[in-house]
């Protein structure tokens, strides 16, 4: 965190209701390692000084913090180190995986990565310890955004199962990160924190996992910090499939450094309201983020989803694709912003969403926008919001396919593009299958 | 008395100031104030309890402060809100009242001759100086017509009924900060109404002149187009140099019933402020359309070349089934102008249309954002918005911002957006330099090309000005 973001003046103290004084004294932060306690006492002064989020600031108009249950759930769980618990269907695939629950954390070495020393994947205590010059400058780093609101301070306040992953200079992970999140208790508050760096020339992949079951009142606010040093590359993909009582609050941003590169790939179908950001600043020459994401609202679901492409230096690209779908009574915000900051020449970056609204009651918003305070460079974006093309269903249904069976094609056309972007076959197969679940759904109404 | 020229140049020139007695009241802003202008005006009652019920909304309202504009406060007590030449100030009682010599002189210097032999041929001219109107040229024919077109006050006058009946029907004196002050304190401004199934055979025009010093301008636009007519308006606006900040803050309200068309076109060309951003007009106006009848359409086109500060959103609420409405901008800005405007495309009735172009092109340190808001509301069924905003960046102190609102809550509507930020082409630049056209005539071409679109709905003579004054605006911004 800079110092000025720490400069600001005591104001009226405010907090978010279940995050005050008293949540703060009962984290157990004096038995933390002192580097991290000097970060969490920075980041709750620098919580406690924000103004809480009101509906009437831009950020919040469209979802209102009023909409998330923080008077009604309190609980904030301590989670433990536990032994792993056994294979999940995608495990096999992967280096590292490591699994969270409401009560617990295991972190299970599949390839044997870990034990050679070849990457770390750590609790962000115990990498404290190990490697305090990194999370000294990673945690609550740069890659934070300047004009954090209140919410995303929180999470460097509270975090309640913070994770490190270290990928050390010239290290190609083949396989990569499993991340999963499962949560099965009622009433509880989860605040992840992640902090990965890749180093110079290094190659990652992080797939990330969330799931909670239905009719279950659980909040998640989780923020990550991605750093992608000098030509290396790390590959995201997130998953979130939160039960249909879920809350879901995140930030996550990616610093990408000189000849590197980050993709993020973002899926989103789960949750009661869920307000998600995410983005990159590519911040050295020659460097690249290419963004995308895919949701699908339905019943009374409400999206709110905010994508910065930060262009902080000259010589960048990045490129997103955002695409949707909203049934039902769902409604979905998509704000997206590309920035060139003054000096950002030669940039190149583009920014396209597309939305369907399927039925009358379903409502899209979208806002691109574009920020741009530099000259000699090409940013573009487009964004539409229809139904599905007529005339795409009238040509398959020319050829003999049923109404609902044509629907299903040309909505799989439609997200296919951003499918496509993700490594891995079989979450693919897995998005698939999901998407054509939600279809059948959609076609029996 | 003389007319005096003060200070004429090549980058400003209806720069200059008018020496005419002016009557004028007392700075400040309070009650008495608002008193006096409405007895200025010679206004019924029900008039100046309009202007008081606004001022004390007023006095609640909070300036905006999301727009992305830097600017020292107005203090609003220390501007007069009303400033006539003496001469016409009591025109309404003088049926013989004769147009100042200094005045018209103004008005012929900036193009606009007012007499009756002089007058442009096919454009009916209303003249707006500092706070009153002085002359409406072409009354006759439109007379023929049944056509109304005079200033507000003069409608107050002879017309209560329909200015009872239409004024703050589309821009209420809640509306916003700068409406509702103009609400309280408007001064002078045109009448337009078109009669049944009449399309006016002339453009109507209105040219606004800020004259004296630290004055403000509140004009109010009111224009009715009842069922099946059609009315082509235009305004334009210049003000002396000066290195104080004056402001204006319009309202213009639209009306189109069933069937009618109304075309408004602005070229906008008030005193930016000198290169350091000294002086120049503070440009808040509300601008609203309000598409009434079936198959009504509201055309905007806009040329935004001056002010220091512009914050303007021409909007059309389509309320009327199978209306239309449309935004054509070109908003240039250099130096240190700062111009944060687009539009507002409200979809309400039935398979109604919207287009925006908007061209934004920033030079010098100037800001240049486009803002603006396409929603489609749940009732609204067939619903159609393309949109299309490029800017082009001209050095590399500018900044260009793109930030539309798309809201749809109806599942048929089909909505596009684009949006391009990009430098001036060297390519395009470089292969006219080729055929031996120098720089400064190879980027006017670009330019006038990048805004083509906008400046083809300008009426003729117009549009030749309008790339004329983009021509002058932008010289010398390249190196």
């Amino acid at each position: 965190m800079t110092t000025a973001q720490i400069a600001i003046p005591d104001q009226q103290v405010d907090f978010m209701p279940g995050f005050g004084e008293e949540q703060y004294s009962q984290l157990g932060v004096q038995d933390e390692p002192e580097l991290l306690r000097a970060k969490r006492e920075e980041a709750f002064r620098f919580y406690k000084n924000l103004p809480v989020p009101t509906n009437r600031t831009e950020e919040w108009r469209r979802t209102g913090p009023a909409l998330f249950p923080f008077d009604s759930l309190k609980s904030l769980p301590q989670l433990k180190q536990a032994e792993y618990a056994g294979e999940g269907s995608w495990d096999k695939y992967f280096d590292v995986v490591v699994s969270i629950d409401d009560t617990s954390f295991s972190i299970h070495d599949r390839s044997g990565v870990l034990k050679k020393e070849v990457v770390f994947v750590l609790p962000l205590a115990e990498a404290s310890i190990r490697f305090p010059d990194l999370v000294k400058k990673h945690l609550q780093g740069q890659a934070l955004p300047a004009d954090m609101g209140k919410i995303e301070a929180l999470n460097s306040a509270f975090w309640n199962i913070g994770l490190f992953i270290y990928i050390p200079a010239k290290t190609d992970l083949k396989k990569g990160i499993l991340i999963k999140h499962q949560h099965q208790t009622s009433g509880a508050i989860l605040v992840p924190r992640l902090v990965a760096v890749v180093e110079e020339q290094s190659t990652a992949h992080i797939t990330e996992h969330f799931l909670s079951v239905d009719d279950l009142s659980f909040m998640s606010i989780t923020s990550k910090e991605l750093y992608v040093q000098q030509a290396a590359r790390l590959k995201i993909v997130t998953l979130k499939k939160w039960g249909n009582q879920s809350y879901h609050v995140a930030s996550d941003m990616a610093r990408v450094e000189k000849d590197a590169q980050v993709d993020l790939v973002t899926f989103n179908t789960g949750g009661k309201v869920s307000k998600m950001k995410f983005g990159s600043d590519v911040a050295g020459k020659n460097s690249a983020a290419e963004l995308d994401g895919l949701f699908f609202g339905q019943d009374d679901q409400h999206f709110d989803q905010t994508t910065l492409q930060v262009h902080s230096s000259p010589d960048t690209y990045s490129r997103l694709l955002y695409k949707g779908v909203v049934k039902d009574k769902a409604h979905s915000v998509y704000q997206g912003v590309i920035q060139a900051k003054p000096g950002a020449i030669r940039v190149d970056a583009y920014q396209t969403n597309n939305n369907i609204v399927l039925n009358d009651g379903a409502r899209a918003d979208t806002i691109p926008g574009l920020l741009i305070d530099a000259d000699d460079l090409k940013c573009s974006h487009g964004a539409t919001i229809g139904n599905l093309d007529e005339e795409q269903i009238f040509y398959l249904r020319s050829r003999g396919l049923s109404e609902s069976e044509a629907r299903r094609i040309v909505l799989i056309g439609f997200f296919e593009e951003v499918i496509e972007r993700i490594p891995q076959d079989f979450i693919r197969d897995h998005i698939h299958e999901l998407i054509n679940q939600k279809i059948l759904k959609e076609a029996e109404d | 008395m003389t007319t005096e020229t003060t200070f004429i140049n090549d980058e400003y020139k209806y720069g200059f100031v008018t020496e005419v007695e002016a009557d004028t009241i007392p700075k400040g802003l309070n009650e008495d104030i608002i008193r006096m202008i409405s007895e200025k005006k010679n206004e019924p009652d029900w008039m100046l309890e309009w202007r008081l019920q606004a001022y004390r909304w007023w006095l609640n309202k909070e300036e905006p402060q999301w727009p992305m504009l830097n600017f020292e406060p107005v203090n609003y007590q220390d501007l007069r809100y009303y400033s006539a030449p003496k001469k016409m100030a009591d025109r309404f009682k003088n049926e013989e009242g004769k147009i100042d010599p200094e005045v018209k002189k103004t008005f012929e210097k900036l193009g606009i001759p007012l007499d009756e032999q002089k007058q442009l041929e096919g454009v009916a001219i209303d003249a707006v100086f500092d706070s009153v109107s002085v002359a409406t040229t072409h009354q006759k024919v439109l007379e023929d017509l049944g056509i109304i077109f005079c200033s507000v006050s003069e409608a107050c006058e002879k017309h209560p009924e329909l200015i009872k009946k239409y004024l703050g029907s589309v821009v209420p004196y809640t509306d916003n900060f700068y409406a509702t002050l103009n609400s309280a304190v408007f001064t002078d401004g045109s009448f337009v109404y078109v009669p049944k199934g009449v399309k006016c055979p002339v453009e109507l025009s209105t040219y606004f002149r800020i004259n004296a010093q630290d004055t403000g301008q509140f004009e109010r636009t009111l224009i009715i187009a009842d069922e099946g007519s059609y009315v082509s308006y235009l305004e334009g606006c210049t003000a002396p140099m000066r290195d104080r900040n004056q402001l204006h803050a319009a309202v213009v309200e639209l009306i189109a019933l069933g069937d009618a068309q109304i075309k408004y076109a602005t070229i906008q060309n008030w005193y930016a402020g000198d290169k350091e951003g000294k002086g120049g007009i503070y440009n808040f106006v509300t601008k609203r359309g309000h598409c009434r009848g079936k198959n009504s359409k509201i055309s905007w086109t806009q040329v935004e070349a001056g002010a220091a500060i512009t914050w303007k959103y021409p909007s059309c609420i389509l309320e009327g089934d199978n209306s239309t409405g449309e935004f054509y901008s070109v908003a240039v800005t250099n130096n240190c102008m700062q111009a944060d405007t687009g539009t507002k495309m409200i979809h309400i009735g039935n398979k109604t249309k919207s287009t925006i172009i908007s061209k934004g092109i920033s030079a010098g340190q100037s800001a240049n954002t486009y803002r603006g808001l396409v929603q489609v509301l749940p009732d609204a069924f067939g619903c159609r918005n393309y949109s299309a905003c490029d800017s082009m960046l001209m050095g590399d102190q500018c900044s260009a911002n793109t930030v539309p609102y798309i809201e749809a809550e109806n599942s048929t509507a089909v909505i596009e957006h684009e949006a391009t930020t990009s430098k001036i082409s060297e390519e395009q630049l470089f292969y006219i330099k080729s055929r031996g056209i120098d720089e400064e005539n190879a980027i006017n071409l670009v330019v006038n090309g990048f805004c083509k679109e906008v400046f083809k709905q300008l009426p003729l003579e117009f549009a030749v000005e309008a790339t004329k004054l983009l021509e002058m605006k932008l010289e010398g911004s390249i190196g």
